[in-house]
């Protein structure tokens, strides 16, 4: 046997070519395999054969294909290959010959945190975020580690000084005497160096390989040919299928159920009780709130798909629908809601000043009521897993979107301890908030552990996934603005409702951080039976609707421009790029150009992120312009967006592009489309021909600019700021086109005929 | 009885219920996974495939009606990944999650075999696959780079036949 062998003495050239390998010793549970490596994607020049490993991070193998361990799976925003440019940078490899895949959670378990995932104390990737920069730090010294080890190998061979070694392109070089060695002919040397001293990153703020080439995302070439593998795409010797039905009333209970009215039925083979538990040892996850517990369920198993899906749309069911009934409408809980905006908030989120006596001694007020409904994050993928549980072991395939939180949740779930548990990161086929949990492998593995020894994989149905969301809550929220002598608001007093938890409210907003006098923001909770979650930008995608669509009502009320209202009331802003966005944007999109009846302009401007720093310029800044037409019948048409936005950085132009053009439509379909309703405590729509998504017809022109950015620090995160300003911004629009101030989403259930 | 069908020009033949969807037969018999399911009522088009050229949802046509006919998946889309709107997908960085691009290249690649030239209203009719993360743009900008990349094509071939 020719393999190199690592520090650890583990062969793990092998391991990386181990791409879903299952066999009969694992069902058995007899296997100690030490890694099922997850699949990996390559570049065309990458094998790979006998690597070497330089830490637990990375492996070179004799014929230069590095193998990178990534923490962030790939869901769509670029970020397991944004991870995969930043190791690669610094460790100056070359990368045609890389290949990239997510990090071992059970190795992580079995090597005492070698990879600081299961703890959170080194990787800690929310939602796949890879612009954290705690885990940009990260990435990068990995790859300059490696570096510098494979550099000391190279001067150690030749007996040369360190400082005339040169890395690049996977290639060391002794430029004075003309001698070059690769990174596969010293790797295994480099494996040996304890380097004395920290690396010195040589690069933070580039990557210099998107300068000089063409970088698809790793998972790209595997998208259009059909080979990539999502969760629903696992498969295993044996495979057996399952289709789910939880209680149609969140939080009810399943009271009856007639198995052998369909025993007989083609490949049925059982069926899993699942009761709404809660394990007895809670493990400490990433996300660490309940929203991934059981709720009370059937999974009928078979043969295949198809004929759970059938077998399970036969069996005779009775659920005891629980208190969650009692709310008969929509409109019922939107009443409700409305109702606690005419008492105080059980919370001050944010006073000063004295906002309520401005108010009642002032001559001009400004009061407005908005709402926002459920929604449902909806990624095109269904939620899904497999699991395969024997006492021994637990093998889990899924698609979630933070790695050690299904790991855990799935451990959590069986009962086993992490040494004892495999998960295969899939490629994730939309996130959005709604696989952070783990909600679906929960239920999977309790379904797993009904059939030990099979490998059993459950797909929701979409109206299953629809209707036991994780839902963006409904939120209502009552403005009210006293005019000063300039027309700028002299006093700000918001009372919010919503039926969920937030973390991001209109206290984040920054004309009530300094820059109107008097404030009071009061905010209740009312939540109800109906699961609520993430949804992308959470609290935010509501708040910035409310706030930018108060503002304009304001600057109408004044008098002004709404772009010269903004202006004016954020001068004294301590973060410049909110001026610069706005002028950025209204120069680039045409403020004010004239427009013939029944289209309109409308602007919004707002920050997420802010939440979560409180430095200086924390956050992206995004302001939007739109450009409506609505015709006389009321056929409301966004014509462009146009977005000027502040992340600080950009390392990956391109990226940040496609962010930018996706989170402008995602905030678009909320803002006009989106909309959950109850029913007997249930949630009525079920499918796309209830709940509609824009599809190319309804896209606008879309302009993303990128001159606002002042070049702050920070790589700020970019997929959600944009959802926030959309929405307002075409509502903006809708007034100056018609007349009509719309105060509510959807927009679509608005009257917007003109004459 | 089974019921035969060729799949990317290789004869099937499955026994199933002949209610089940294409789809399924597709994904869980054939083990043929590049074709997605999404929805379930040919509403988003993630299962989109041809059949006998046209582009079908997959999740709704049972395995019945597809008898005999000439099915073509993601899978066969080209021989190696280099289908014109494979390339022009690599090249404008097309996909985010991915999930539905599988039936947006097939519902592409069918609109321009019955249009070569595609104008943005032929795209808005023939490509009605739904993106949740907005990779719409990308979309459209790849299909006209495929389409003139492909009529290049035609016309260097012809230049060169005229020789």
């Amino acid at each position: 046997m020719n393999a190199q062998v690592s520090q650890s003495g583990r062969t793990v050239g092998q391991l990386s070519r181990r791409d879903f390998l299952i066999t009969s010793a694992v069902v058995g549970g007899g296997l100690a395999l030490s890694v099922v490596a997850p699949r990996s994607f390559a570049a065309p020049g990458a094998s790979g054969g006998d690597a070497v490993e330089l830490g637990a991070w990375l492996t070179i193998a004799p014929d230069d294909t590095i193998l990178l361990r990534v923490p962030c799976p790939e869901t769509g925003n670029g970020a397991m290959t944004f991870a995969a440019l930043l190791i690669t940078e610094e460790l100056r490899g070359d990368w045609n010959k890389t290949r990239v895949e997510c990090i071992s959670l059970n190795r992580d378990a079995r090597e005492r945190l070698v990879y600081g995932a299961i703890d959170g104390s080194k990787v800690f990737s929310f939602g796949g975020r890879s612009t954290e920069p705690k885990l940009v730090a990260l990435l990068q010294e990995i790859g300059a580690t490696a570096r510098e080890q494979l550099r000391v190998a190279a001067a150690r061979r030749w007996r040369v000084p360190l400082e005339q070694v040169e890395a690049r392109n996977s290639t060391l070089i002794h430029a004075p005497s003309q001698r070059t060695l690769r990174y596969g002919e010293v790797a295994a040397d480099a494996a040996q160096v304890k380097l004395a001293r920290a690396p010195k990153i040589e690069r933070p703020h580039a990557l210099s390989l998107l300068a000089e080439r063409h970088v698809s995302k790793v998972v790209d070439a595997a998208i259009v040919n059909g080979t990539a593998q999502y969760g629903i795409d696992a498969t295993a010797p044996g495979m057996i299928y399952g289709a789910v039905m939880q209680s149609p009333v969140h939080g009810g209970r399943l009271k009856r159920h007639d198995f052998e009215a369909i025993r007989s039925m083609p490949g049925v083979i059982g069926i899993a009780v699942i009761e709404p538990t809660t394990p007895k040892d809670r493990l400490k996850t990433p996300l660490a709130g309940d929203e991934s517990l059981l709720q009370s369920a059937v999974v009928v198993v078979a043969e295949h798909y198809w004929q759970a899906r059938k077998a399970l749309e036969a069996l005779p069911l009775e659920w005891d629908d629980g208190d969650g009934a009692k709310w008969r409408s929509t409109e019922q809980v939107r009443a409700a809601v409305r109702n606690e905006l005419e008492r105080e908030g059980e919370k001050i989120a944010k006073e000063s000043g004295d906002a309520l006596k401005a108010l009642a001694g002032a001559s001009k007020v400004v009061e407005a009521t908005y709402e926002t409904p459920y929604a449902d994050q909806a990624p095109l993928e269904p939620l899904n897993a497999m699991a395969l549980y024997t006492p021994e072991r637990l093998e889990v395939w899924h698609s979630g979107s933070i790695s050690a939180q299904s790991f855990i949740v799935a451990a959590e779930e069986a009962g086993l301890p992490f040494e004892k548990v495999h998960l295969h990161q899939c490629v994730v086929g939309g996130n959005f908030g709604r696989r952070n949990f783990g909600d679906d492998l929960r239920i999977v593995v309790a379904t797993a552990k009904q059939f030990p020894g099979r490998p059993i994989k459950v797909i929701w149905s979409r109206e299953e996934m629809m209707r036991q969301g994780r839902y963006r809550w409904l939120t209502a929220g009552k403005l009210r603005a006293a005019l000063g002598d300039d027309g700028l608001p002299s006093a700000l007093h918001a009372r919010v409702c919503q039926t969920g938890y937030g973390i991001a409210g209109l206290d984040n907003v920054a004309y009530v951080n300094g820059l109107i006098p008097n404030v009071r923001i009061e905010t209740r909770e009312m939540p109800i039976h109906i699961l609520w979650g993430s949804y992308r930008a959470p609290g935010y995608n509501s708040y910035a609707f409310f706030m930018e669509s108060f503002i304009d009502e304001c600057a109408e009320a004044a008098g002004m421009d709404p772009l010269e209202y903004r202006l004016k009331l954020l001068a004294k802003h301590s973060d410049p790029g909110w001026i610069k966005c706005l002028e950025e944007v209204a120069a680039r999109a045409g403020w004010g150009k004239p427009l013939p009846r029944g289209q309109g302009q409308g602007i919004a401007i707002s920050n997420w992120g802010n939440w979560v720093s409180q430095e200086p310029q924390a956050g992206t800044t995004v302001a939007v312009i739109a450009h409506v037409e609505v015709s006389r019948r009321g056929e409301l048409r966004v014509l462009t967006l146009d977005l000027a936005f502040d992340c600080g950085r950009v390392l990956n132009r391109d990226a940040v592009l496609a962010q930018m053009q996706g989170g402008a439509l995602f905030g678009m379909n909320m803002a006009l489309n989106e909309e959950l309703n109850i029913e007997n405590g249930r949630i009525v729509e079920g499918n796309f021909d209830r709940y509609p998504m824009i599809k190319l017809a309804d896209v606008p022109q879309i302009n993303v600019h990128f001159g606002a950015l002042t070049g702050h620090d920070r790589l700020s995160e970019v997929g959600e700021p944009p959802v926030g300003p959309v929405g307002p911004a075409i509502a903006n629009a809708i007034y100056r086109a018609t007349g009509k101030r719309i105060r509510s989403m959807p927009f679509r259930k608005h009257d917007l005929s003109w004459s | 009885m089974k019921i035969e069908f060729r799949v990317n020009g290789t004869p099937q033949a499955v026994g199933v219920d002949p209610s089940t969807p294409l789809l399924w037969v597709l994904r869980d018999h054939l083990g043929m996974t590049g074709t997605k399911f999404g929805c379930g009522m040919a509403q988003c088009g993630a299962c989109t495939v041809h059949v006998n050229g046209s582009a079908t949802r997959s999740c709704v046509i049972p395995i019945e009606a597809v008898a005999n006919a000439e099915i073509t998946t993601i899978e066969g889309l080209s021989p190696d990944s280099q289908h014109p709107l494979q390339r022009a997908w690599l090249e404008l960085n097309v996909p985010q999650c991915g999930y539905c691009q599988a039936g947006m290249l097939m519902a592409a690649a069918a609109l321009l075999q019955q249009i070569p030239q595609p104008s943005d209203a032929d795209i808005d009719t023939y490509v009605t696959n739904i993106c949740r993360c907005g990779t719409y743009p990308r979309v459209r900008a790849a299909i006209h780079r495929a389409a003139s990349e492909l009529a290049q094509t035609t016309q260097t071939t012809a230049g060169g036949s005229a020789r």
